[in-house]
């Protein structure tokens, strides 16, 4: 029983952090119909902006008063890169075949990991992250359960997040804005609503929960690096289309039900299939599995499909 | 209306009436611009009979006067390529300027001239230390150069008629396209020649700027239409040429091995650009299929490794792993490809994952032992059919062809096959499908097309050819390993068709082949390898998204409300209907 | 009578150009004969590993290596008569490219021996390149047996492929003692997938069994991934009395964090993939009592190894030795070793390159990792293999032993 719970409480940790990561490609997604692939690349560069932060500003500290800022740093340069992505990559292609935007982003991935690569001084091998007191350090223990202190502050960001996106979609005139564009474009152009904007904002939101993600992947493994991104991406628009692609609350579910499934897989599929070895293998299958049997999803996808 | 007027007399043209830069050239049009470029040329051709550098461990030596050598014998022939098309401008060759672009020619050639000499000197400079390194002889083809650019920017275009209307005799085009094919095997013995990373990079600018300037002068669209009249002489002069290449290499496994595996590399391409270039069907772990035929070729191999008993001959091999390409293609194809597009792209990205940790597991301890996990399978025997063993060294007409040029000779085959199939599926009723599916797939359900059906022959068809492909891969490699089929692999693979041209076969050899030649001899980028490929494929998507030779009907994809080009098109589709009736 | 003049001008020109090439030299480069002393003859010894990519640092490492033992035989003229050059080929890690770059070192009729690769993969496709060229090969960081053993662990494949560094028999056989010594009976196997880690574990788990211990749980982990919880996780209630892990520092510094994060606290031990600085820097301050064991003797209690750091710095190459420099300047100083044997009546480098394969076998002198001398497989007879154990922020060396 407790390797159950403990594997939940892993699960549901690591599954946070898809879930912060898959928000990002599913509000994309639901306002151009874009996947766009270098979304894990800028989860890797908020890591590293939250890294580059802490190493110039405040080297050698450890309160817990510097992480807001490093917080701040991550999300800086992650809405950056994506914003700029948007505008000189995607943007020009809006229209063109399906293909060529795809194509693009993964140019913009290999792009983006060799400049970390070769320009991040140090980042041709795994960095340490610096330790922050109250988030990282010895873990909680709970009735026989040990919980990483930085496990807490990844499910409290997922949680927090989560609520102030659930907002600013249906609070706010732009989230409303937000609503209409993905419904209809055409239509809410003619509404007087700026597309573009409405476009960059999308990039820019889910580059935010992306590096947040960053700063917690750092937090909890004590390390990064520039490959970071591609599996972590991989596995978050898994967990994107499980949930239903372009639903946002579905990206949370689908992020959470991954993460759990991986650790399941891990402790209790048993012999020769089992183990650690093949989780990555099921988790495939499960993304697989879902196309199959509920293409729209475990919560049903939000999009027209305009194809 | 009336400022902007006002605004013209004084020269701000910019937001009024747009004016070509070209236009603004000073002595745009003036008489003096042809023997400016005469002067270029000669000036040019003259400085490559001098000493270019003091210190003679630059690119090759160039500091030898009156012997020219390969960085300075193709700015001679930039040259000549150049004065032919200044007489054809006006003097002697006339009649042949009729139906060309002569004065854009020469403005690319001079401005290609420039941009050579710059670069030489440039690395002259660099190389050994300050400009003082440079000699005269530099210098002289520099002032050439910039004379031959500024003569080709201030000659004015004539009016000229389209070569696509030119009827020119049966033995010229097949003698042109003879002579084509020559430069072809020239040019590629030539390249794989070159040692150094600068000699190559300058020896690739200049292929480029007569390209280049072959193109801008038209006379490509005529090569085009010859191509297309003459085609069982083209596809036969094209396999002569690759037929014939290992026998340039007087026996060296150098430059073999890599022509081996740009082969292997651009097979596999072939057969995705069935998948992504015929039918539209994005598919990124591709690689993963080239993999299945790999495996299957190791393990019922005669590798000591190996873990099935069953050692039948090559051909049932060859087979064996295509069949299970393929049938791993229907398993992974069946459920994703009724679901749109972008998801198909993420699935098969998930299945190459899949199938490398899955060979990375088979190994006894965490599944069944198959593959022998991360070990990989070495120590695969060459391949013997008949008497004729692979790995020996054979003796053809006095040149010997090594172990690499053997393969290089099965792989030829392979390929042959691989684009037999392709053409022929292009110009059928699947081909046509496929096309109709790609372009709009509700639009063609509607119509009748069999898209399901299609689809997954698409993609169970591509895997087949693949999984051919890594038979002889398995073989040829010796061993195979789980790390060799990673995704970056089905990133490359695709980036070849994007680059190249989707949908069409030269496009894709092309693309395959500045891929996996490039980074051979341009080590001194090595680090930034990735860096620049993921940069190009960014930009080729912005800005030419057909391809480096695209085929006619996706350059109008890419490019819809070009109503010229589409105009264009027509005239030269009715054209060649007209030559084959 | 103009054409007349044309006719002289030109065959003026001509023989002026003529007299002005004879001038000139090509090729032939003035100032070599000044350092090499008259008409040396050339044979090179390549250098095949990955200098560009991700594995550049330990790939330079060896580069410079071998540089530095060839410059040290030049200045010692250890050769009458010949001039040795370094040709160093990037594999980048990956097997195609890297048989490309087999492939051109064996078209080189100078090259009479090669240091390399770096990865058994690639090892396993430029093997038979260099066998079929009859040139030397000796790997200073291959550790998986079958590359000299062959599929059934009695068969040599390829007779020219030695190598400096020992096999993860020998280690993991000394690190099951090791433990057992330590007074650890039962352990927690994790690798990460690869030639090296599996094998590792593989040849310890053999070895801790057949000295007594239980191995009471044994996982993997994806060397892509970061975060090990699951498995740290999985691990834990088996209540190991510590963690052998087969791999590399980039793994198992994390590793080894978050195991003590997540309750288990144990030490990890690890190889010489993880017998480095780094790792306790990725570690953190909780890694104090993790262990590791190393070939050879620990470098500071060598002199030959001091010397050859210190020479090594002396030199300024651009990048540090790194993990494989002493193997690869003791695996150049094999082939040099041999050259002394196969130069001295050759004619060119490449009639010398059967003589050198032979010779190469029969070497034995005293290199920086120890004794450097090979067993009828290829493999180095010393087995001089050390524990180390963190202590302080440092690796401290335990104890020394040779297993052979």
């Amino acid at each position: 029983m407790t390797d159950f719970l403990q594997q939940i409480v892993n699960g549901l940790t690591i599954g946070s952090l898809y879930a912060l990561i898959a928000v990002g490609y599913t509000v994309v997604y639901g306002i151009v119909q874009l996947i766009n692939f270098a979304h894990g690349e800028v989860f890797m560069i908020g890591a590293f902006g939250a890294l580059a932060t802490w190493t110039v500003l405040f080297k050698g500290q450890t309160g817990l008063w510097v992480l807001p800022v490093m917080v701040l740093g991550a999300v800086l340069v992650s809405v950056l890169t994506a914003v700029v992505m948007e505008r000189i990559a995607y943007r020009p292609l809006r229209g063109a075949p399906r293909l060529a935007p795809l194509i693009t982003a993964i140019g913009i991935s290999v792009f983006l990991q060799e400049a970390v690569r070769l320009f991040y001084p140090g980042a041709k091998s795994k960095l340490v992250f610096p330790e922050i007191d109250v988030v990282t350090g010895t873990a909680l223990s709970i009735g026989g359960l040990s919980i990483q202190r930085a496990a807490v502050f990844t499910v409290g960001a997922l949680v927090l997040s989560a609520a102030l996106l659930w907002y600013f979609v249906n609070r706010t005139r732009l989230g409303q804005g937000m609503q209409a564009v993905s419904q209809d474009p055409d239509t809410a152009q003619l509404m007087g609503i700026n597309v573009n904007r409405i476009i960059v904002i999308a990039f820019a939101v889910g580059a935010a929960l992306a590096a947040l993600a960053g700063v917690a992947q750092g937090l909890l493994n004590s390390n990064i690096d520039f490959r970071m991104g591609f599996l972590a991406g991989l596995k978050a628009f898994t967990a994107a289309v499980l949930g239903g692609i372009g639903n946002i609350q579905g990206a949370v579910v689908g992020g959470l039900t991954l993460g759990i499934a991986e650790s399941m897989a891990t402790q209790f599929i048993p012999g020769q299939f089992g183990g650690s070895a093949w989780k990555d293998v099921w988790a495939f299958v499960l993304l697989i599995l879902v196309l199959v049997f509920r293409p729209q999803g475990l919560l049903g996808a939000r999009v027209v499909d305009r194809a | 209306m009336s400022t902007s007027t006002t605004d013209l007399t004084h020269g701000h043209d910019d937001d009024a009436v747009k004016v070509p830069l070209l236009e603004r050239i000073p002595g745009r049009g003036s008489a003096a611009a042809w023997p400016l470029g005469l002067a270029g040329v000669l000036i040019l051709v003259g400085g490559t009979f001098l000493s270019w550098s003091y210190t003679s461990d630059v690119l090759g030596d160039l500091s030898v006067d009156f012997y020219p050598n390969g960085v300075q014998i193709c700015m001679i022939a930039l040259g000549v390529a150049a004065l032919l098309f200044l007489l054809a401008h006006r003097g002697p060759l006339h009649r042949f300027g009729e139906w060309l672009d002569t004065a854009a020619a020469v403005r690319v050639l001079g401005l290609g001239a420039v941009a050579y000499m710059v670069i030489t000197l440039g690395i002259i400079a660099y190389q050994s230390g300050g400009l003082v390194n440079i000699n005269p002889g530099g210098w002289i083809s520099l002032l050439g150069a910039l004379l031959l650019a500024a003569s080709g920017l201030m000659l004015v275009s004539r009016q000229h008629r389209d070569p696509l209307f030119a009827k020119t005799s049966s033995w010229l085009e097949i003698s042109t396209i003879v002579v084509l094919m020559a430069l072809v095997l020239f040019g590629a013995a030539y390249a794989l020649d070159i040692g150094d990373g600068g000699s190559f990079l300058l020896f690739l600018l200049f292929v480029s700027a007569v390209a280049l300037a072959l193109t801008r002068a038209g006379a490509f669209t005529w090569v085009g239409l010859i191509a297309q009249k003459n085609r069982p002489v083209l596809m036969l002069g094209a396999f002569a040429v690759a037929f014939l290449f290992p026998f340039t290499q007087g026996g060296s496994d150098e430059n073999m091995s890599i022509a081996t595996q740009v082969l292997i590399f651009a097979a596999t391409a072939l057969g995705l650009n069935i998948v992504v270039g015929l039918a539209g069907l994005l598919d990124l772990g591709y690689i993963a299929f080239l993999g299945a035929g790999a495996y299957v070729g190791a393990v019922l191999s005669a590798s000591a490794f190996a873990t099935i008993d069953w050692k039948p001959p090559f051909i049932v091999v060859v087979l064996v792993g295509a069949l299970f390409s393929a049938m791993l293609g229907l398993i992974i194809g069946s459920p994703t490809l009724r679901v749109s597009g972008d998801y198909l792209a993420i699935v098969t990205l998930a299945f190459g994952e899949i199938f490398r940790f899955t060979m990375g597991n088979l190994d006894g301890s965490n599944g069944p032992d198959i593959t022998n996990g991360p070990n990989g399978i070495p120590a695969i025997p060459d391949l013997a059919i008949g008497s004729f063993d692979f790995g020996q060294p054979h003796t053809i007409a006095g040149i010997t062809l090594g172990r690499f040029a053997n393969y290089y000779f099965l792989l030829l085959l392979i390929a042959a096959i691989i684009i037999l199939v392709f053409t022929r599926l292009n110009n059928s009723r699947i081909g046509r499908g496929w096309v109709a599916i790609r372009e709009d797939e509700k639009a063609a359900e509607a119509m009748g097309v069999n898209v399901f059906g299609l689809k997954l022959f698409a993609f169970a068809g591509g895997a087949f050819l693949a999984g051919m492909a890594g038979t002889v891969k398995a073989h040829h490699d010796v061993s195979v390993t789980p790390d060799q089929y990673i995704f970056l692999e089905s990133a490359f693979l695709l980036a070849a068709i994007v680059l190249g041209g989707m949908g069409t076969v030269a496009g894709v050899i092309v693309g395959a082949t500045i891929l996996k030649l490039l980074p051979e001899k341009l080590r001194f980028i090595a680090d930034y390898r990735l860096l620049i490929f993921g940069l190009v494929l960014v930009l080729m998507m912005r800005f030419r998204p057909e391809g480096l030779i695209a085929s006619h009907r996706r350059k109008l994809e890419f490019h819809e409300d070009d109503e010229e080009l589409a105009q264009r098109i027509e005239a030269v589709h009715l054209e060649e209907t007209e030559v084959k009736a | 009578m103009a054409q007349r003049s044309v006719m002289t001008v030109g065959a003026s020109l001509l023989v002026a150009s003529l007299a002005l090439a004879g001038c000139g030299t090509r090729g032939e480069n003035e100032d070599t004969g000044s350092t090499t002393g008259g008409d040396a003859k050339v044979a090179k010894i390549g250098v095949i590993a990955p200098l560009s990519g991700d594995l550049s640092a330990l790939g330079k490492g060896i580069q410079h290596s071998v540089e530095l033992a060839v410059k040290q035989a030049n200045e010692s003229k250890a050769i009458e008569g010949w001039t040795l050059e370094v040709e160093a080929v990037d594999d980048e890690g990956k097997a195609d490219v890297g048989k490309n770059g087999a492939t051109k070192l064996a078209s080189d009729d100078e090259v009479v021996g090669v240091v390399g690769n770096l990865n058994s993969s690639v090892s396993q496709q430029t093997q038979p390149v260099f066998a079929a060229a009859n040139i030397t090969q000796i790997s200073p960081a291959n550790t998986g047996p079958s590359l000299t053993r062959g599929a059934d662990g009695n068969a040599r494949p390829y007779k020219t492929f030695f190598r400096t560094c020992t096999t993860d028999i020998a280690q993991g056989g000394f690190a099951a003692k090791f433990l057992i010594e330590q007074g650890i009976k039962t352990v927690a196997t994790i690798h990460d997938k690869k030639t090296y880690g599996q094998g590792l574990v593989q040849y310890f788990t053999e070895a801790y069994k057949a000295a007594g211990g239980t191995v009471v749980a044994a996982e993997t982990i994806n060397p892509d991934e970061s975060n090990y919880a699951p498995v740290v996780s999985k691990v834990a209630p088996s209540k190991p009395g510590a963690v052998y892990y087969g791999g590399e520092y980039p793994q198992a510094g994390p590793l080894s964090k978050q195991m003590k994060a997540g309750g288990l606290n144990v030490p990890l031990m690890g190889g010489d993939g993880i017998f480095d600085p780094k790792y306790i820097e990725l570690a953190g301050s909780t890694s104090n009592g993790d262990l590791a064991t190393s070939v050879g003797e620990p470098t500071e209690n060598s002199d030959a190894g001091k010397k050859f750091l210190a020479d090594y710095e002396a030199a300024k190459y651009a990048e540090p030795a790194a993990a494989y420099g002493g193997y690869s300047y003791d695996a150049a100083n094999a082939i040099i070793e041999a050259l002394k044997v196969s130069l001295k009546d050759a004619d060119d480098a490449k009639s010398a390159r059967q003589a050198t394969v032979d010779a190469v076998g029969k070497v034995s002198f005293d290199g920086v990792t120890g004794k450097v001398s090979f067993d009828e497989f290829g493999d180095t007879l010393v087995k001089v293999i050390t524990g180390y154990k963190v202590e302080g922020g440092k690796w401290v060396s335990v104890k020394s032993e040779n297993v052979s």
